[in-house]
């Protein structure tokens, strides 16, 4: 029987002492919770939860453990929503630049 | 799909071998435990993970197991449990 075990499955391994500073729940991380809600509800169901995880559980471990909790989400979106052609890879990059050019010139 | 276990059995997580996304953790596979309740019937988070939406549902139980059944070098009180939800599939008469 295989023993699969994904990266992220980590429940039971020695972890050291837990930090127990509250963090900041900062304003881009809220923005990426209401994208996700918007993206799964009832009546849009473009990306489940469930999808969105196992999108973050297949990055590989070194893109997986670089980067924040937020972050994870957000390009886990991403892979998603290109693989399910909603948008390419070039219309985000895009947007991207656009959207920073209008930032620089405030 | 029917309810295959009730609040008292005992039960076994399975080694699935599975790939993708699960829920199952792994600190619990091939361990057994009690199931304390049939939480209901939900889709399955697996096909869930890969856009099917189709079903079906199946059944979702609450099992506890002793942590001294997870953990070999486990400190606290005998009585001290863990409780967790696993998908019928999962699972085997223990």
């Amino acid at each position: 029987m295989t023993m699969t075990r994904g990266y992220h499955d980590i429940g039971g391994d020695p972890a050291g002492p837990v930090p127990k500073t509250e963090l900041p729940w900062l304003h881009w991380e809220k923005q990426v919770e209401a994208v996700r809600n918007l993206l799964g509800d009832g009546t849009r169901r473009i990306i489940s939860l469930d999808e969105m995880r196992r999108g973050f559980e297949s990055f590989g471990i070194e893109k997986y453990a670089k980067l924040s909790f937020y972050r994870r989400r957000v390009e886990a979106m991403i892979d998603i929503l290109i693989e399910k052609g909603v948008i390419t890879r070039e219309e985000l990059d895009a947007e991207i630049e656009a959207v920073r050019a209008r930032w620089n010139n405030v | 799909m029917k309810a295959r276990f009730q609040a008292g059995d005992r039960v076994r997580v399975l080694h699935l071998g599975k790939t993708g996304h699960i829920r199952t953790p792994f600190y619990v596979r091939g361990r057994t435990g009690t199931v304390t309740e049939l939480c209901g019937y939900f889709l399955n988070p697996e096909e869930l993970a890969v856009g099917n939406t189709a079903g079906p549902v199946v059944p979702l139980y609450r099992v506890s197991f002793p942590q001294t059944e997870l953990w070999p070098d486990y400190q606290g009180p005998a009585h001290d449990a863990l409780s967790i939800e696993i998908y019928d599939h999962w699972l085997a008469a223990g």
